[in-house]
């Protein structure tokens, strides 16, 4: 993509000074103005993200090819057809067949050179991927989400491997994963409609109260990424984000170690707030 | 074809009865278009005031805020801004643009255009305006309620919108409001379907109507199927809101009993994703026949365009599950919905090829009207391909209820209905109100509006795929999105542009009525039943009820006689 846009950060500085030279640039909280920077997505993290990408920019391609044709005709017709240069309007009326023609071929083509191609990836990579649900032999992290507003719990399993008891793993706001291993999430909702965004995994669901929602994915960089919601859920809709890190492997191991010591330290089981989990199915 | 007469009564005398209580289809598109400018102004404002949160949050918004929020010295507070949204959104959707296209072009052109008296059901005519008054003040009191109005996104999705998520008056006095907007479109659009049914002119076939009327005619089809689901919708969540019944109430408020928050998704968006359509449709229509008008050449292929926008209200059925992609819907529905909404692309396009067929090879004069037309063709065309990303359901997941959703959907519903509208307003303000408007400051009003829209959806846009997310009142909370500032302040930059160049068009627009150029019978030399008839468009419209013998279109033909180059729908086609 930024290939294609960086063509355009000319007009990016053009723009800028032109910002600058009526005065607003002084109202910048950031002085730093490449404008087109923001035509890079943030940085993909997981192993199919690029699967969404790569549909994205064969798209965009495609865009630009027929976006293209429409201005040649429209720029190009006004153009050369203005009434100053071109006095007499060809007549063209009932000629039927130029117009079948026409229809047909603008149908087909833009039929196949577009939505049977996108459609049918689409359905592919959603089929073969995205609502291919890891299998139990193959270890998938299992988490359990609920949104609330305005913030996001998660609950591991816990040493016992079963959810909704004593010694889960409970945290707010803060989400922790390895990567290279499958991560599968059941979502819900206490209260309004949230919506569980990471978008550097390219990935959202809908956590609706009254059902449980599914999502997975396989990350494959360890750092720091942000979790929004984006569904509108209220006022401080805007303040409900959580933070993801993600660790190698071992990492994981020595921090869900260490997090599982903790939660059966610290978990009261008398406090029935701690049962918000259900039975994972 | 008419199948019955309309007498011409006496022309009423009284103020009340003239100009406020009319029946006649001409005042009442007047009063449409007032109230609808009036909604288009107020709704812009919030526009300015939620881009200037999003581009400077924390800081004071320039002469109006002191005055608007002076406990938080001119800054909008996150209450207000998501009610700032909610209404923009209801107010430019039900209050501006439904007002400006369908009720005032749709009661201006339908009888003058299809040759009749009036409006088949006069009354229904004026309590549709009626209706929409009283709506339109419950909408606006809602403002003043106690805990303000309704903040849950113009999409009020349940269970956010139920008592306990909103407990303010202020969010059932929206879904009254829309209730009673809905019964006003709903008579409406029976008054439209019946007048083109039975008061065609003698002579007048379908396809020899205006294209115009066509996407009008669709639209009112559109609007009485639809609303009536909306109406419905609205009405359970007020029964869930007032009377503790649990149609929409899920989680933990959900004590005695529980609905489904999904169900009211499903009745809201296969009302929703028509309604695109239902605004649309006028401005295609509107466009193809200024294109054909102004390229002084037949539309081409106006019968396909006629049908594909058949084809597309048909459509516009069978695909709202796009909106709700993200809800997890069985794959078997998402993939059909994904594969249905790919098929719309076809009709599009046709309309584009025929677009570009029309002025190909024609004889273009660039007069106001036709460089909107002209600009409707390039925002629909960006408008229509960005529709593809959110179409399929991949992409989707990471472009759902992000800037990107915005700015696609503000190209299609915002951009091109604007645009069409405003060349509307210019092509037929001869016969509205019998003068012309400056068509200097038209241009400059075109190419101001032209640039603003540009760059604040196409701004959109590119934030959105950025990763920003729709209706956050502070996206620098977040570390990752600020990055996206400098963008930002670009998009409100263009955004107050764009809100400038409206202030040309409103000057024009009252600088016309007061003391304009007086317009001859037909300024625009086409050839419409509206343009035989003196400008502006007498009481009861037709002396004689003209017999219609040539389609709409009849421009250009090298045999016509005296130096004319079109021929008026009512004279014998010439042959070519």
């Amino acid at each position: 993509m930024s290939g294609i846009f960086g063509v355009l950060s000319f007009f990016g500085s053009v723009v800028e000074s032109l910002f600058s030279s009526i005065g607003l640039d002084g109202l910048s909280v950031n002085q730093s103005t490449d404008y087109w920077d923001i035509t890079v997505p943030p940085e993909d993290i997981s192993v199919h993200g690029h699967l969404i990408d790569w549909l994205f920019n064969y798209t965009t391609y495609m865009n630009i090819f027929f976006f293209v044709l429409v201005c040649i005709g429209l720029f190009g017709f006004t153009f050369i057809y203005h009434h100053k240069k071109n006095k007499t309007p060809h007549f063209t009326y009932g000629n039927k067949k130029a117009h079948i023609w026409t229809v047909t071929i603008i149908g087909i083509a833009v039929f196949i050179g577009i939505d049977a191609t996108i459609s049918t990836i689409s359905n592919n990579d959603l089929k073969d991927v995205f609502l291919n649900w890891p299998k139990d032999k193959e270890k998938p992290v299992k988490i359990e989400v609920m949104a609330q507003q305005w913030a996001w719990k998660f609950r591991y399993a816990g040493a016992d491997g079963v959810f909704n008891t004593q010694d889960d793993v409970v945290t707010t706001n803060d989400l922790r994963l390895p990567i290279n291993r499958k991560v599968l999430f059941q979502i819900t909702s206490k209260d309004v409609i949230h919506s569980f965004f990471i978008p550097n995994a390219r990935r959202k669901v809908d956590a609706m109260p009254g059902r449980i929602s599914r999502l997975w994915f396989e990350l494959t960089k360890a750092g720091k990424y942000p979790i929004v919601c984006a569904e509108m859920c209220g006022t401080h809709h805007y303040l409900m984000g959580a933070k993801l890190i993600t660790y190698t492997p071992e990492d994981y191991e020595s921090w869900l170690g260490q997090a599982q010591k903790l939660a059966v330290q610290t978990n009261d089981p008398e406090d029935l707030n701690l049962y918000w989990g259900w039975k994972w199915e | 074809m008419a199948f019955y007469e309309q007498h011409a009564h006496p022309a009423p005398k009284t103020f009340l009865s003239k100009y406020i209580f009319s029946y006649d289809h001409k005042v009442i598109a007047k009063q449409f278009l007032w109230s609808g400018i009036f909604f288009l102004g107020i709704g812009g404002i919030m526009a300015m005031l939620i881009r200037w949160t999003l581009a400077y949050p924390g800081q004071s918004f320039p002469i109006l805020g002191q005055l608007l929020f002076p406990h938080t010295g001119g800054v909008v507070p996150p209450d207000t801004y998501a009610m700032l949204f909610t209404e923009h959104g209801t107010i430019m959707i039900f209050y501006a643009i439904t007002p400006i296209l369908i009720g005032g072009f749709g009661n201006f052109c339908i009888p003058l255009m299809i040759g009749c008296r009036d409006m088949a059901f006069p009354l229904l005519n004026m309590l549709s305006y009626w209706f929409f008054f009283i709506s339109s003040v419950v909408l606006l009191s809602a403002l003043f309620t106690p805990l303000g109005a309704a903040a849950g996104g113009w999409t009020s999705y349940p269970t956010l919108a139920l008592t306990f998520g909103s407990p303010g008056i202020g969010q059932t006095l929206w879904y009254l409001a829309i209730f009673i907007v809905g019964a006003s479109s709903i008579l409406g659009a029976i008054n439209y379907i019946t007048t083109v049914i039975t008061l065609r002119a003698p002579g007048m076939g379908y396809f020899d109507m205006p294209l115009t009327i066509w996407g009008i005619w669709m639209t009112a089809i559109l609007n009485a199927i639809f609303l009536p689901v909306l109406g419905a919708g609205c009405l359970l969540v007020i029964f869930d809101r007032v009377f503790g019944t649990t149609f929409f109430l899920a989680g933990a408020a959900a004590t005695t009993g529980s609905g489904d928050p999904i169900l009211y998704q499903h009745v809201f968006w296969i009302f929703g994703h028509p309604e695109v359509y239902i605004l649309i449709l006028p401005a295609w229509g509107v466009v193809s026949d200024l294109l054909s008008f102004f390229a002084r050449k037949p539309a081409f292929a106006a019968k396909a365009t006629a049908l594909s926008m058949v084809a597309i209200s048909v459509l516009s059925i069978l695909v709202y599950g796009h909106h709700m992609f993200t809800t997890q819907m069985s794959p078997l529905l998402t993939q059909s919905f994904m594969t249905l909404t790919m098929t719309i692309s076809i009709p599009s396009a046709i309309f584009f090829g025929n677009w570009l067929g029309t002025i190909w090879k024609g004889s273009i004069r660039l007069d106001s009207p036709m460089l909107f037309a002209l600009g409707v063709v390039f925002v629909f065309g960006l408008g229509g391909l960005t529709g593809l990303y959110l179409g399929t359901t991949t992409t989707d997941f990471y472009l759902h209820d992000t800037y990107f959703v915005v700015g696609h959907f503000h190209y299609t519903m915002a951009a091109s209905v604007l645009l069409g509208g405003f060349g509307g307003i210019y092509f037929w303000m001869p016969k509205m109100f019998g003068v012309m408007m400056s068509e200097f400051w038209a241009k400059v009003h075109f190419w101001i509006s032209m640039m603003g829209i540009n760059g604040v959806f196409m701004g959109m846009i590119f934030v959105g795929y950025g990763g920003m997310h729709r209706r956050i009142y502070n996206p620098f909370f977040y570390e990752e999105l600020r990055r996206l500032i400098p963008m930002n302040e670009f998009v409100t930059v263009s955004a107050l542009i764009l809100g400038a160049a409206q202030f040309i068009f409103l000057i024009n627009f009252i600088h016309a009525l007061v003391k304009g150029k007086p317009a001859s019978d037909n300024p625009w030399k086409v050839g419409t039943l509206e343009w035989t008839i003196p400008s502006p468009a007498p009481h009861y419209n037709f002396k004689e009820i003209p017999v219609v013998k040539c389609g709409p279109h009849e421009l250009g033909n090298p045999n016509l006689k005296d130096g004319k180059d079109f021929q008026y729908q009512t004279e014998e086609l010439v042959k070519v």
